[in-house]
């Protein structure tokens, strides 16, 4: 049966490959040499660390730790990745439960991601043989690292997955990736600390210290403690090592049985919606703009699709400038988030999927066309608006940056204006499909599309940029002849925006009339995934 | 970049039909008129030259098996699919020519795509009243009335995510229904329904044919086209092979599933074979 299992997987993992011909073929084989290209890279600066072997341990213990935790998340955030371990598909098959357990430890082990881990830990298990004779021990130490994060993981997923099923469960799942964006920040804000050189190296053995007591801190530790002869702490940390592997294999075959015997509840539904009193009514540009607006704005909070990216990109926006520039200038550095903000209008016609039809249905003239546009602009205008302004005035405050504030206004709101222009017309020119299952709020494409959805996204990007330019060229005389052209940046960046989106309305108006069925036929591939 | 991910959009031209005002105006008194609609996926006609003439005030049934090319049909000439050849005309219109004065005469109740789904079903017919440019009252109170008589009163400001699948066809028909239109297109509206929901969708359906409406509507459940209308199409294949009035279809078949079988060439199971079923000693 474990044969079975790991031939099913191994089909799954190659057929991209396989449906693949020609240049398409030549072009992922490059892309998977290059990614193992740069992981044996990893791997080799992994591995040479063994020179340095007070710097080794603490590194490979907090590595080790954050390896596993990143095994646990990613199944809550990202929910069906791997459909070889969702029980759900196994639960009509005549296996035991410890049959299955088996056939899918064996499945999890094969996968780009599974092998990629191995590359990796084979670099940090030749870090902690210390001397050559623990190799094996660490070579050891490595793979149970290994099986601890896919068992663990499994667990993990498996009593989860009830509640991915439901919508409310992958709402959760959102909020947790918003949790981990949050908490990547604050995890660079302090690695960023300026004010002492030596926080990093500090703050890393610091925690190694604690963390050695934990089951991938004993893994990583094991050899040493074996080199130099702690035999009493090198029990104790092989004992809390082989405990969790067991308590998370027991815990997976319990949450296995269940999954398999239990029907989750896909009821639950969410809050209901509030009495709407919208009175907007489809008539000319302004009105239609007007409906699709509210609907928008109604939707921004209530869908967490919607809500939680610009939950991301208000504290991104906020937070980043004080990252990446020390002293004043930061105001400038709110172009990035003003940049996303404007984006948050893209990929109109793919965000409901086949929902599209009803608009297909009822916005059949240029007019309301033209209107629809308009009114999803409007929701990412307005919001970023207030985000612009509430960023731009903390880094003045925070740096003492009074006299660059009018520029940046200028630069950022052409930024986001032009981005928001952009983000209209690649709606209609190069739309793709939005996975409806909702399972991750960081999918944002689906397979055979991934290419129109980064060309898309970097397309408004560009096009961002473009508009911003000529307010980028007052900011420039601000800088080096008379702060006074800054004010020159504030009339030109808005203006340069609103020319761009009202271009970008009518183009993008004719576009979708043109090519509505075309752009219906793409986005539906959304429902499937 | 993948071949999938190659632009599909480059067919950006309408195709060219044949005739021009003619058509229109020689398909008087038929809600629905096809003329020569054709349709291919990967060089495999999915729909092939089809004609048909749907009488208005007519319960029309468009029937065939499963991959007759129903839903094809019924995409294209609701405007959701461009047709690589033909004409389709709903009530005096022509769909791809004028598609704005056409989609305001026609409601559409598509099989198995997505609404809008974090709205309540107050609010998606409210939105989509509104954005049709009738004003918020009227809209209102025909979405009052509609919930009513559709029996979703129940469902409150549930979001239509939360709905079970009678419940969506039911909010799909309102919304269909919502800006009084002058034909009905309805893909599988009683598919997957429960009895009580399809009963009402029924009755909704017969009482809008009593008001002058035209019904178009798809179905491989015979006993229930039988039923319900008064006229019938039976696709195979892509291809009109019968249709008409009911009994004319029917013909001296005993029923509307024995006349279908026949026409389409299918038979029932034969004798012999699958001996083993029902042996299983495990």
């Amino acid at each position: 049966m474990v044969g079975v299992f790991a031939s099913l997987k191994w089909r799954l993992v190659t057929s991209r490959l396989r449906a693949t011909r020609g240049a398409t073929r030549a072009w992922l084989i490059v892309g998977m040499v290059v990614l193992f290209l740069f992981l044996g890279l990893i791997t080799f600066g992994l591995a040479s660390l063994r020179m340095l072997p007070d710097v080794a341990l603490p590194v490979i213990t907090t590595m080790f730790a954050v390896q596993l935790i990143g095994w646990v998340l990613t199944p809550l955030v990202a929910f069906g990745v791997d459909e070889t371990v969702d029980p759900a598909r196994f639960a009509l098959l005549p296996l035991r439960p410890q049959t299955l357990q088996v056939g899918l430890l064996t499945s999890s082990l094969i996968g780009y991601f599974p092998v990629a881990n191995m590359i990796v830990l084979l670099g940090a298990a030749v870090a902690l043989g210390v001397p050559w004779s623990v190799l094996p021990i660490a070579v050891l130490c490595a793979a149970a690292q290994l099986l601890l994060c896919v068992v663990l993981s499994r667990a993990a997923s498996t009593s989860m997955s009830g509640l991915m099923a439901s919508r409310r469960g992958r709402d959760l799942g959102m909020a947790v990736g918003l949790l981990i964006f949050l908490l990547y920040m604050g995890f660079v804000a302090v690695i960023n600390n300026p004010g002492d050189g030596n926080a990093l190296q500090g703050g890393t053995e610091a925690v190694a210290s604690v963390l050695q007591w934990t089951p991938p801190g004993a893994l990583a530790t094991l050899p040493n403690l074996v080199a130099t002869g702690q035999w009493a702490h090198a029990g104790l940390a092989a004992v809390i090592a082989l405990a969790a592997l067991g308590l998370a294999w027991w815990w997976w075959s319990v949450a296995l049985a269940r999954s398999l015997t239990t029907v989750p509840s896909t009821t639950a539904g969410s809050s209901p919606a509030g009495d709407s009193h919208d009175t907007a009514v489809g008539v000319g540009v302004r009105g239609t703009m007007q409906v699709v607006a509210g609907r928008d704005r109604v939707l921004l909070w209530r869908d967490p699709m919607r809500r939680m990216p610009w939950l991301m990109l208000a504290v991104l926006t906020v937070v980043w400038p004080f990252l990446v520039v020390r002293g004043q200038g930061a105001v400038f550095a709110v172009t990035l988030g003003a940049i996303f903000c404007g984006a948050q209008a893209g990929n109109q016609y793919g965000v409901e999927g086949s929902g599209l039809w009803l608009h297909l249905q009822t916005i059949t003239d240029r007019t309301r066309a033209r209107g629809e546009v308009l009114g999803h602009a409007i929701t990412a205008v307005l919001p970023g608006t207030v985000v612009i302004l509430v960023a731009i005035a903390v880094q003045a405050v925070a740096r003492d940056d009074y006299p660059n504030v009018p520029a940046a206004l200028g630069v950022c709101f052409g930024a986001m204006l032009g981005a928001v222009s952009a983000a209209c017309y690649l709606s209609a020119a190069l739309p793709y499909a939005q996975p409806q299952s909702r399972k991750s709020l960081f999918a944002s494409s689906v397979p055979g599309q991934k290419g129109r959805t980064a060309a898309a996204s970097l397309g408004l990007i560009g096009g961002g940029l473009a508009v911003a330019l000529p307010a980028v060229a007052a900011v420039v005389l601000s800088l080096t002849v008379d702060p006074a052209w800054g004010w020159l940046a504030l009339v030109l960046g808005p203006l340069a925006g609103v020319i761009a989106l009202v271009i970008a309305s009518r183009m993008t108006a004719n576009r979708y009339l043109e090519n509505s069925t075309e752009i219906f036929a793409v986005v539906s591939a959304g429902d499937r995934v | 970049m993948t071949t999938s991910d190659q632009n599909p959009l480059s067919a950006t031209a309408l195709p060219s039909y044949p005739g021009s005002a003619d058509l229109v105006r020689s398909v008087v008194g038929q809600a629905l008129a096809l003329r020569g609609l054709t349709k291919s996926f990967g060089g495999r006609p999915a729909v092939d030259h089809v004609d048909l003439d749907v009488p208005t005030g007519s319960f029309f049934g468009l029937v065939g098996p499963n991959g007759a090319g129903k839903t094809t049909t019924l995409s294209m000439v609701t405007g959701l699919l461009r047709p690589d050849a033909g004409r389709v005309i709903v009530a005096g219109v022509d769909v791809w020519t004028d598609p704005a004065a056409a989609k305001a005469r026609m409601g559409v109740l598509p099989d198995g795509l997505r609404l809008f789904e974090r709205l309540s079903g107050p609010e998606l017919l409210s939105y989509l009243g509104r954005l049709r440019g009738i004003p918020a009252e009227v809209v209102s109170a025909r979405a009052a009335e509609l919930i009513t008589v559709l029996d979703l009163d129940d469902a409150g400001n549930k979001l239509v995510a939360d709905y079970s699948t009678g419940m969506r066809k039911k909010i799909t028909l309102a919304a269909a229904l919502l800006h009084s239109p002058a034909v009905l297109l309805l893909d599988e509206p009683l598919e997957a329904v429960d009895p009580v929901s399809a009963r009402i969708i029924r009755n909704v359906l017969h009482r809008y044919t009593t008001g002058g409406g035209t019904v178009v509507f798809s179905s491989h459940v015979m006993a229930l086209v039988e039923g319900l209308c008064s006229h019938v199409a039976v696709m195979a294949n892509g291809r009109i092979i019968a249709a008409g009035e009911l009994a004319e279809v029917r013909g001296s078949a005993a029923s509307l599933d024995d006349a279908f079988m026949h026409l389409v060439g299918a038979s029932d199971v034969q004798e012999g074979g699958l001996s083993w079923l029902g042996s299983s000693q495990v």
